[in-house]
């Protein structure tokens, strides 16, 4: 089983500005102290090892878009935000080797920054694509053609020639989808939105639970969840805010803190946590701080097995 | 987890001991809602809750006492911490909880 993140940021996608780029080369070359590489492959090691992720790398700026391998070749995919271009892309040159052009994708739901990828998605195009969009939100394929209007896009989405099936999916049930178990979970977000739970023939899991706030009130209701996650072998969590942000200023906002999301892990056992929906205005030093803050807060408040905390970035593979 | 309560001077002080988690927030709960009504009975404008004896509390523990602070200012009770341990400090900072309360050192130095 491997998730592959194509985009990684919430609500918006950034890019880096020359000024920032300026800044990680300059940062690079006092670092690098007078060193001299014989060629750019040495040079690059050497940014790899010397140099933390931060400065010599960045988190990325798509928006989410998660790829999950698993079960008996299909495609499964997680949102399409603007991450979701790119995977098109690299899907086709696996296809051109002999990939199923079946592509099962799952929405946690439809606000913009979760499929604003879509009419980039270059399959689409391809009538020998089959392309089946599930979701909790029985209005998905509402919201993928209205995105596609005249008055929002060039392109209809009625001129699309992959075949197209759209399945909404009940909480409580479990489908059996290309040989991989999902489950899935109502959120408290704005519109509503949809956890998943995807466990292969194995019985590794994948959890992927974005855009999604647990309120201060309504604690109670976190059993459900911890449950949920119970024992997954990654957990892709909404850790957008701090969690003082959450309660105060950023409440009702529908996004949930690296501290909550930890704590939630603990209780339910899980083994890897991946930092995920990473705040737009956060730059890269940002995000790795709160990277070593989680991993930070793990420590001090463990009582049980480590929990593993990553942050996730666009490009990276986790292998389970 | 457990706690006592103890009026000195304008401030109703509300010791924790142990820890606040998942077994126990609950509990944390509505010991903060007792001092915050016997901090309003007394017309005592404050209600610190002091750190000293606490091992360490996770996001239950954060998110109950934004709870009490709520409910601390409908009843006219500013809630503040005081004496947190260097773990607590951490916790504190890490979930940026040191820029919603006023943090003293000690009790005594809570003004
Ligand atoms: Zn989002
Ligand atoms: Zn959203």
């Amino acid at each position: 089983m491997l998730a592959r993140f194509w985009g990684t940021r919430g609500s918006l996608p950034v890019a880096p500005t020359a000024d920032i780029i300026q800044k990680k080369i300059a940062h690079a070359l006092v670092a690098s102290d007078g060193r001299k590489f014989a060629d750019e492959v040495e040079a690059e090691k050497f940014v790899e090892n010397d140099l933390s992720f931060a400065a010599g790398g960045t988190y990325g700026g798509a928006t989410p878009c998660v790829e999950i391998e698993a079960g008996n070749g299909s495609y499964l995919i997680c949102d399409m935000g603007s991450g979701l271009r790119q995977f098109g892309l690299d899907s086709m040159r696996r296809n051109a080797g002999g990939h199923p052009k079946v592509y099962n994708f799952f929405l946690s739901h439809l606000h913009w920054d979760h499929i604003m990828g879509f009419p980039f998605f270059v399959p689409a195009f391809d009538p020998e694509a089959m392309i089946r969009i599930h979701s909790g939100h029985p209005d998905a394929e509402e919201a993928l053609r209205r995105q596609q209007e005249e008055i929002s896009f060039p392109v209809p989405f009625d001129w699309l020639r992959a075949t197209f099936e759209f399945v909404t999916l009940t909480p409580g049930e479990t489908y059996e989808i290309d040989g991989v178990k999902v489950e899935t979970k109502l959120q408290h977000h704005s519109h509503g939105s949809y956890g998943y739970r995807f466990t292969d023939i194995t019985g590794r899991s994948v959890i992927y639970s974005t855009d999604s706030e647990h309120k201060l009130e309504k604690m109670a209701v976190e059993a459900a969840f911890i449950h949920f996650f119970r024992e997954a072998d990654l957990v892709i969590c909404d850790t957008m805010y701090s969690l003082a942000d959450s309660v105060s200023m950023k409440e009702d906002w529908g996004h949930s803190s690296n501290i909550v999301a930890v704590d939630l892990c603990h209780e339910a056992k899980a083994k890897t946590l991946a930092l995920f929906h990473h705040e737009p205005t956060y730059d890269d030093e940002d995000i790795e701080r709160m990277h070593q803050e989680t991993i930070r807060y793990e420590e001090l408040t463990r009582d049980g097995p480590a929990l593993n905390v990553i942050c996730s970035y666009d490009g990276l593979e986790v292998r389970l | 987890m457990d706690y006592s309560f103890d009026e000195r001077g304008d401030a109703m002080v509300v010791a924790i001991r142990g820890r606040v988690d998942e077994a126990t927030w609950v509990a944390f709960g509505v010991g903060l809602s007792d001092g915050i009504e016997k901090a309003q009975q007394a017309r005592l404008k404050r209600m610190i809750i002091d750190l000293t004896g606490l091992d360490y509390m996770s996001s239950r523990g954060l998110r109950v006492l934004t709870v009490a602070k709520r409910e601390g200012q409908e009843a006219g009770v500013e809630v503040e911490l005081a004496s947190p341990n260097d773990v607590m400090r951490e916790i504190l900072a890490i979930s940026r909880y040191d820029k919603l309360f006023k943090i003293t050192d000690t009790v005594e130095a809570a003004p």
